[in-house]
């Protein structure tokens, strides 16, 4: 299956939720003419309309390619962008991971796990030096947004229990 | 002792206004983060668009301007050095600033670009203070309808010259609007898609969807990159003197004039302008032949050019709220943050926004010759860092910097989820800025739609009613038509071509 079919079937996907989604909104004595309800109507409307057109596009391109005998790479997959996708995921699940741990392990041991991990996920050979840049990093964050801009980050609720 | 009364004084009012240092500030990180490659102007903005969420917003609009214009300088750091733009619109600087690196003149081509960024900077601020305030009294005449249709207007142009397709750019126009509908709606008050969260009740925030879409979206897409990028860290940067500049002022003159005229249309932004004046500067160029092989002037004519930009894109986003590029948005986003709506009550109730804004920028300016000079060492030493090092540093500034905004891990991993989407929308090739300015524009186009109806008492004549409404959708319907018989007749000579093959 070319992209943009693909891609037209996650826009009618999201247009289909998103209008299912509208039978939550609460009718109002306020509202006026067009309602609360109006907008997202329309816009679920468009946007399904758009999925559509692309989807029929997406198999038609791919047809009329496929009857010259010409070349559908146009159309094709994006092999070495899908090869990537993995690596892209396992770096937002770290992320995902901090903001699990900031409330439980508090900002500098989070932010100092955070670096050390991205930095070991992207391919820094095993040395010192990673403890070392996360324990760097921890504590210079630490200095500019809790010291100099006075930002309250999150002390940690095991750290705070330790500690005590 | 006079003498040095008067000196201290000048200190004291250079050092101890807040201003000079937020310029200073903001030049920095624009220069730093314009020179690593991957990192835009607009990611550079976004990055420090949760720091000013507490800050002055005079000060804080000022700041974002100062590191846009740090940003489209340091782009051209990593394009003539390594042959890679450290943002779009450096881009045609790569041509001859490379070229003249390979021949060991790398220090006279940053000095040329950097001059040449200074000038063209100068020139925008100039057309940015004279023309701004004029046309902004233009939109005293506009009525809900005219919003409603400016809205319009600026999403169809986006989204028609925002990529490959019209389609995409349509249907991520959408989805930013379908986000923007999330939270209290603006009329009856009623809750909207927050599906019992307290933290969507006040809707998601711009700034949360710039930093998910454009900076974790490239961190992602740049995971597993083995490219190793090494700088020499002996490169000074040698100034042009006045017998060079003169040799320049052709080139610089035809960038100013491209910026200016590619900053006022959206959507044209700073990389086309930047090619557009590097043609033209080949074309009236007395030693055309040079280009592509080391010419001087083909630096000066793009860093104008993009500089230019830089400032003159501030002219439709202060007059009427509408961006014309992803750093514009950016900004857009912190205008809106601190309360600060663009036209002319921006200028009549917050003259000091437009006033810190304005002598900010021109103290970037001015200081950008020394800082650009000074700071050059360390963009060398920050490109030189290990990819995987600079990553982690940048994903945790990200998520610290998004924690201020409502001290809530929410936000983090709202951002973290936009950024997933962010990343699936550029590998369909979808562009992002339509779904940014839907986001950022749907308040102004639901809430004027709306109260359009009431006046009429849901009658839509309305619409046709205004002519100024009916100018500027028929102005959206221009742009989607000349974009689809674009696409098509690219669609077409592909077919030919193929068919010739």
């Amino acid at each position: 299956m070319n992209r943009d079919l693909i891609a037209g079937a996650v826009l009618l996907a999201i247009a289909g939720a998103y209008y299912v989604s509208i039978g939550t909104i609460a009718d109002s004595t306020l509202s006026d003419e067009v309602g609360a309800a109006g907008l997202p109507l329309a816009l679920a409307g468009l946007l399904a309309l758009i999925a559509l057109v692309m989807m029929a596009r997406a198999v038609l391109a791919t047809r009329a390619a496929r009857r010259a005998g010409g070349p559908v790479a146009a159309v094709e997959d994006d092999e070495e962008g899908d090869a990537s996708v993995p690596r892209a995921l396992g770096l937002l699940l770290i992320g995902a991971a901090y903001v699990v741990l900031l409330p439980y392990a508090g900002y500098v041991l989070s932010v100092a796990l955070l670096i050390a991990a991205v930095a070991f996920y992207e391919g820094a050979a095993r040395s010192w030096v990673i403890p070392a840049a996360a324990i760097g990093g921890a504590a210079l964050y630490w200095a500019i947004f809790v010291k100099l801009l006075g930002v309250h980050q999150p002390a940690g609720i095991l750290v705070q229990g330790w500690l005590s | 002792m006079a003498l040095v009364t008067t000196f201290w004084d000048i200190v004291h009012l250079l050092t101890g206004t807040p201003l000079f240092l937020v310029a200073i500030l903001g030049l920095t990180w624009g220069i730093l983060g314009g020179a690593l490659p991957g990192i835009s102007a607009s990611i550079t903005m976004a990055l420090v668009l949760p720091f000013t969420y507490t800050m002055d917003p005079a000060m804080a609009i000022a700041l974002l301007a100062c590191v846009y214009i740090g940003a489209e300088y340091g782009g051209s750091i990593p394009a003539i050095l390594i042959r890679t733009p450290g943002t779009n619109s450096s881009a045609a600087t790569v041509i001859d600033g490379y070229e003249m690196n390979r021949q060991g003149r790398a220090g006279e081509a940053l000095g040329i670009s950097l001059m040449s960024g200074v000038i063209g900077s100068l020139f925008g601020l100039l057309m940015l203070a004279m023309l701004t305030e004029p046309l902004s009294w233009l939109a005293l005449a506009f009525k809900p309808t005219s919003y409603f249709a400016l809205g319009i207007l600026g999403l169809s142009v986006i989204a028609s010259m925002g990529g490959d397709s019209l389609l995409k750019g349509l249907a991520a126009a959408v989805i930013g609007l379908m986000i923007a509908t999330v939270g209290t709606d603006p009329i009856s008050g009623v809750t909207r898609f927050t599906f019992g969260v307290p933290d969507l009740l006040s809707g998601i925030e711009p700034v949360v969807v710039m930093v998910g879409l454009f900076a974790l979206t490239e961190l992602m897409s740049q995971s597993g990159s083995t490219s190793v990028t090494q700088l020499g860290n002996s490169i000074r940067i040698r100034l042009p003197g006045w017998e060079m500049m003169r040799t320049l002022r052709r080139s610089q003159i035809i960038g100013c004039i491209l910026g200016l005229f590619e900053g006022l249309t959206p959507g044209g932004g700073g990389s086309v302008a930047a090619f557009m004046s590097y043609n033209e500067a080949r074309r009236w160029s007395k030693t055309p032949e040079k280009f592509g092989k080391g010419s001087e002037e083909g630096i000066a004519a793009p860093e104008t050019a993009n500089n230019t930009v830089a400032s003159t894109a501030l002219i439709p986003l202060l007059s009427f709220g509408i961006p014309s590029s992803n750093s514009t948005a950016v900004l857009l986003g912190g205008l809106l943050m601190h309360g600060l709506l663009p036209g002319p009550r921006l200028f009549e109730q917050n003259p000091q926004v437009i006033d810190s804004l304005y002598v900010g920028s021109l103290i970037a300016i001015i200081a950008q010759i020394g800082v650009g000079v000074i700071i050059l060492p360390a963009c060398v030493w920050m490109v030189n860092r290990p990819r995987p090092y600079r990553s982690g540093f940048i994903f945790a500034l990200i998520l610290s910097g998004l924690y201020t905004l409502n001290n809530s891990t929410f936000d983090l991993g709202l951002a973290l989820a936009l950024g997933l989407v962010g990343y699936f929308m550029r590998l369909a090739r979808f562009p992002v800025l339509p779904m940014i300015l839907g986001v950022v524009l749907g308040h102004m186009v639901e809430s004027s739609y709306r109260r359009s109806l009431v006046l009429s008492g849901g009658d839509f004549h309305i619409f046709v009613e205004d002519p100024i409404a009916v100018g500027l959708l028929g102005a959206a319907l221009l742009f989607v038509t000349f974009s689809l018989a674009r696409e098509y007749r690219e669609a077409r000579r592909t077919k030919l071509q193929e068919a010739h093959q």
